[in-house]
């Protein structure tokens, strides 16, 4: 039999003479968590509380710039505080979780040196060379230690790096442009992060890091289509659409393959908007206004009617 | 989608809970199951709302337009048209299809009608009990999760409202402590309210999600500064009654973990409420954390997410909106992080001996 959710308890409590201590009790050893689910939780809930606030606090006192300490001294303790966490790291005996919570610990803490050097030798904390030095040197790290959450930090200094770099560098990129090249950066990462778990089956990606970085990426299409839909002619804007076609095709396809709802609702949400923005481009009179909100009306029921089927055949095929 | 035998499965699971032969009407449970809203995703429920809240601006795009706000007899009446509309919908047909326009219809609704009441000069306090109490009739009328969600939101953004528009600033608290009380309420009674009725049952999703959304505007308010001008004199009223709220949530922890000992509980305890102790003059942070231990235990995750951004976000802010300088609060920092580790290490120590017995 499939386990118990809340949902079946509701219903059956609704139709039946189910008393609150039985609903109570079903709750409780179906649907809560356990003692062992708790003492998991908490035991993460305070090593990711220590870490984090000790790791803001080297961050902070550097960010003091404290002038009666020598640069080599605050360089030196820094450098000092990376190779003793990283050692931490590589200690077999502390579990694998709090070792890669030590290791993203680690990786902030590069960034501190980056700013510290940025800082003595007035390099400028903001620039995009900062985060992307602190970016290149933390790869490694990222790469090995496969964490989720180590990987999210990653790929929000890559994008930062990047905008940066849009902002302060290449200052006659359009904005379309800008929007293709991060669209690819962050649609690259489930693309390739699907292929692999596909080939290797022991690598195994949690879904609320893929769903996030794919719905970026996403994001970062329908703004990108939008404005070059507002926008005069734009070259990147073909290559934009042709790109962002390909990619939502495959992500439909793998939605349906992997029987992943978050696909099959994000990207025909895009389209809708997308669409949208074409018919307001075509005219933006009162009518427009009404037929556009009937599309929307129109379109997402339509949507929500088809994942609904789709979903109703999957439990099916069960 | 459960088919009958497994319906027959779980009445005959859910009969070992209970002490007496378990009455039911299967007929009605398998018409349930047709009808509910299993199938229904965290994910389609955010489409839903998106596109309802898409669709009435584009709508309130076309009015501007049109001109059409400048009548505010056709407000009303357009506005009470479409409210009605919306709950009639719902009434009749209960459907996951007709949600996007349901909502879209009652967002629009309420629009028009603030639009016409404020033509007629009513102030903006007027408007908002009128929305208070539309959204509380709608509660009564309908228990469809999308309208139900909707309103609880309306009505939790109007009290907002009436507080800032009539510079009672410090009711907030007020506003803040009481969700906090409805909330432990909400979740530790579950069981309670959803045998209570089929109504209370319905209602009991949408107005979670509802409810911890509308905690967490009333703790933005008071965890940004310069958002309200809250009086610093009241500040820690409603963070005592939220850390009062953490020690009591303790006692079912304890109950959870066959925590027996009087001496263990006194000492935790006391332990948490100095722990949270300098957070006394930022609410927020309690609150937020308020949130992530309830949604834990009944395993709830979209509250559980909500809970930790909201956390990690208050905590930020806190530490930023400090007035100390950067030393004191890497110091600080720095001390909080050592508790925590040696806390982690503690408990670490404590389980490994534990499961050496």
């Amino acid at each position: 039999m499939q386990h118990i959710q809340r949902e079946d308890i509701y219903i059956i409590s609704r139709y039946s003479s189910l008393t609150e201590q039985g609903t109570d009790k079903a709750l409780k050893e179906n649907v809560y968590n356990n003692k062992e689910a708790w003492q998991k939780f908490l035991q993460l809930f305070f090593i990711s509380l220590g870490i984090g606030f000790m790791a803001s606090g080297i961050v902070f006192f550097f960010a003091y710039n404290w002038a009666d300490l020598h640069r080599f001294a605050k360089m030196g303790l820094i450098e000092l505080l990376i190779v003793v966490t990283t050692c931490l790291v590589c200690l077999h005996k502390i579990n694998i979780t709090t070792r890669n919570i030590i290791l993203t610990g680690s990786a902030i803490l590069v960034g501190a040196l980056f700013a510290v050097f940025g800082q003595v030798y007035q390099t400028g904390a903001n620039a995009y060379d900062f985060f992307l030095a602190w970016t290149l040197f933390i790869t490694l790290w990222v790469i090995i230690s496969g964490f989720a959450p180590l990987w999210l930090l990653y790929l929000l200094l890559i994008n930062t790096t990047f905008i940066l770099y849009a902002q302060q560098v290449a200052g006659n990129w359009s904005e379309v442009f800008v929007f293709t090249l991060l669209f690819i950066i962050n649609a690259a990462v489930p693309v390739t992060a699907i292929l692999i778990s596909r080939y290797r089956k022991t690598v195994n990606i949690p879904g609320w890091f893929l769903n996030t970085v794919a719905l970026a990426a996403v994001t970062y299409a329908t703004i990108g289509i939008i404005i070059g839909i507002f926008d005069d002619y734009k070259t990147s804007l073909p290559v934009l659409i042709l790109l962002a076609s390909i990619a939502f095709a495959s992500g439909i396809w793998h939605g349906l393959k992997a029987k992943s709802i978050f696909y099959l609702s994000t990207i025909p949400f895009s389209l809708i908007v997308i669409g949208a923005a074409l018919l307001i481009k075509i005219s933006d009179g009162e009518m427009m206004f009404l037929l556009v909100s009937l599309f929307i009306i129109a379109s997402v029921t339509l949507v929500i009617k088809t994942l609904i089927d789709i979903q109703k055949k999957w439990k099916n095929e069960k | 989608m459960r088919n009958r035998d497994n319906i027959q499965h779980l009445l005959e699971h859910l009969q070992t809970t209970e002490e007496k032969e378990l009455q039911f009407n299967k007929e009605a449970i398998i018409a349930a199951y047709q009808k509910s809203r299993y199938h229904q995703s965290l994910t389609i429920k955010i489409l839903s709302v998106l596109g309802g809240i898409l669709a009435s601006l584009a709508f309130l795009g076309f009015l501007f337009i049109a001109g059409l706000y400048n009548s505010s007899t056709g407000q009303l009446i357009l506005g009470t048209i479409c409210i009605a509309g919306a709950i009639g919908i719902n009434r009749k047909y209960d459907k996951i299809l007709m949600d996007t326009l349901s909502v879209s219809f009652f967002i629009i609704g309420f629009i028009l009608l603030g639009f016409g009441l404020g033509k007629l000069q009513m102030t903006g306090s007027t408007i908002s009990i009128a929305f208070i109490l539309i959204a509380i009739f709608t509660l009564c009328v309908v228990q469809n999760y999308m309208l139900s969600f909707v309103s609880v939101l309306i009505m939790n953004g109007s009290i907002l409202t009436l507080i800032i528009l009539n510079k009672a600033y410090d009711l907030i608290h007020i506003y803040v402590a009481a969700f906090a009380l409805f909330i432990t309420y909400l979740f530790l009674k579950e069981a309670r309210i959803i045998t209570a009725g089929k109504a209370l049952s319905r209602l009991y999703d949408p107005v979670k999600t509802g409810v911890i959304l509308s905690f967490l505007a009333g703790l933005i308010c008071l965890g940004k500064r310069g958002i309200l001008p809250v009086s610093p004199d009241y500040i820690w009223l409603s963070s005592v009654i939220i850390i009062a709220t953490i020690i009591y949530w303790e006692f079912t922890l304890f109950r959870l973990l066959n925590t027996t000992k009087s001496s263990q509980k006194i000492i935790i305890c006391i332990f948490t409420a100095l722990t949270l102790l300098p957070t006394v003059l930022s609410p927020a942070i309690p609150g937020a954390l308020l949130i992530i231990l309830l949604s834990f235990l009944v395993n709830y995750k979209t509250g559980l997410v909500l809970g930790i951004m909201a956390f990690i976000y208050f905590i930020s802010q806190y530490y930023y909106d400090l007035n100390f300088t950067l030393l004191t609060k890497s110091l600080l920092l720095f001390s909080s992080g050592i508790f925590f580790t040696a806390l982690y290490l503690f408990t670490h120590k404590k389980l490994a001996a534990n499961e050496k017995i």
